[in-house]
């Protein structure tokens, strides 16, 4: 990146099937305007996302993680989106206790008719991420 | 106190009726005072066992150890296998039967308490002795002895214990066929979690300073790893060298097979498998301490787990190894779990 370049934070998004990735699709479908920092990967539920994405996504590069999924009873899978709470809030306690950045992981619940708030939240995280600058710590340096 | 020959009894006896086929316990180590894990299998073995302040080992690992060679073989357990076991290697035998790893009936557990102590700490024991090698050591009372060329040394057991030890609440194995020794349970020696706390208190840049120097050290030796009576899988996530490769498979599938983490010893590398190696104990790991005993490079792993320990039990209300019936960490859910954090 030559210095003229403005630093654009890259955020990698886990998105449910169900719900979240339907969610980005409306927000796209209804025109709202938001950053295009966000990769999004549909995984199946927020359940499935394994702690090794997270790290791997970081290692890779990611300057921010964000996963995101059904709301709390409304799990396509009944508890996937519980088991992903308890599962993804240790990932959360580790990052933090290693001393990486709070605001490089992100979580949020988005429904498939919450087209606004998943443009919202990858705003709100763009704007989070921007004053970090690159993610440097966890990323892998290759020759 | 427990008396050594009441172990060696008790393995003899099981074995001569024929009630468990070996007894996995320790013996008098070649490498200066530590004991090391033995397995024997005959009623005249058993007076090799021993039971002193170096019986370090978690004997769990040799459990699964002995379940992986059975699987290899093709064998059938048969007679339950016997084990001596600490408070700490009960809790890792616990959390395996959680797991299904083997049944309850295909182990004996013969419990040994480790009452007011606990095993040393090589390094606290040298700067006490200044120099003088250690030859033995034993338990007495509250103390340790400890042998050295110039003689005899009582040293009290709290200036040269383990760090885990030391806030060990558990010394007594509650899950036995037979236990020996008083039921010390919730012992309050030093205070839990202190060394956590400590670190905690420093800012974000300070914690990634200290771990950066701690990934920079990792050779990758894997020591951790093999240790450690909770790493069992026969195929580890950090090491996908068992790719079945057959003359069909193309090279596009060869160099895109996943590899979640190199092998490499870089930093990055290194703070991913340390994290997930700390991921993967979360609600499992019964903070033996043998990961950070056996690092080369002094690698304080007791801080990563402690962490997941005590955010298991604050957060989830979970507690490691304590029972056989109950769900596992992050296989379980409760309606009331924090989620404060998710927007």
């Amino acid at each position: 990146m030559s210095e003229q370049q403005k630093y654009e934070p890259k955020i990698v998004a886990f998105l449910c099937k169900w719900c979240s990735s339907a969610g980005s699709d409306l927000a796209g479908v209804s025109r709202i305007q938001y950053p295009a920092n966000a990769t999004p990967i549909t995984v199946p539920c927020s359940g499935s996302v394994s702690p090794m994405y997270i790290l791997s996504a970081l290692k890779k590069g990611a300057d921010g993680v964000l996963v995101s999924g059904c709301h709390i009873g409304d799990c396509h899978y009944m508890e996937g989106n519980f088991l992903a709470r308890r599962k993804l809030h240790l990932v959360k306690e580790l990052l933090q206790f290693c001393g990486v950045e709070e605001n490089r992981f992100r979580m949020s619940w988005v429904s498939a008719a919450e087209g606004a708030k998943f443009a919202e939240v990858v705003k709100e995280f763009v704007e989070d991420l921007r004053p970090l600058g690159p993610q440097e710590k966890l990323k892998a340096k290759r020759a | 106190m427990i008396n050594v020959q009441d172990i060696r009894d008790t393995a003899r006896d099981l074995l001569a009726k024929g009630e468990v086929r070996a007894v996995i316990g320790w013996r008098a180590g070649s490498r200066g005072m530590a004991a090391e894990p033995c397995v024997i299998t005959k009623p005249e073995e058993a007076d090799s066992l021993v039971w002193d302040p170096t019986c370090y080992h978690n004997l769990a690992l040799n459990l699964v150890n002995d379940r992986k060679e059975l699987r290899h073989a093709k064998q059938s357990p048969g007679a339950p296998i016997g084990i001596v076991a600490k408070g700490c290697d009960a809790r890792a035998i616990v959390v395996l039967l959680q797991e299904n790893y083997f049944k309850r009936e295909d182990v004996y557990i013969i419990g040994v308490s480790c009452e007011n102590s606990g095993v040393l700490d090589e390094k606290k024991l040298a700067t006490q002795l200044k120099g003088f090698a250690p030859t033995a050591a034993a338990f007495a009372g509250d103390d340790f002895s400890v042998t050295t060329a110039k003689g005899e040394n009582k040293i009290a057991a709290r200036e040269v214990m383990a760090d885990r030890c030391l806030e060990c609440r558990t010394p007594f194995p509650k899950e036995n066929n037979t236990a020996l020794g008083e039921d010390k349970t919730g012992r309050d020696i030093e205070p839990q979690f202190a060394a956590l706390q400590r670190f905690e208190a420093q800012d974000e840049a300070a914690r990634w300073d200290f771990w950066q120097r701690q990934f920079d050290r990792c050779i990758r030796c894997f020591a951790c790893r093999s240790v450690c009576p909770m790493c069992f899988c026969d195929e580890c996530v950090v090491d996908s060298i068992e790719m079945k490769i057959a003359p069909e498979t193309t090279a596009e599938e060869k160099a895109n097979r996943i590899r979640w983490v190199e092998r490499s010893a870089t930093r990055a590398e290194n703070a991913t498998y340390h994290m997930t190696r700390a991921l993967h104990l979360a609600g499992r790991c019964v903070d033996c301490g043998e990961c950070e005993r056996v690092c080369p490079v002094n690698i304080p792993l007791r801080l990563l787990n402690n962490k997941m320990e005590r955010e298991a039990r604050e957060a989830f209300g979970f507690e490691p190894g304590a029972s056989i019936g109950g769900p596992s960490l992050v296989a379980s859910f409760r309606d009331d779990d924090p989620g404060e954090f998710i927007r």
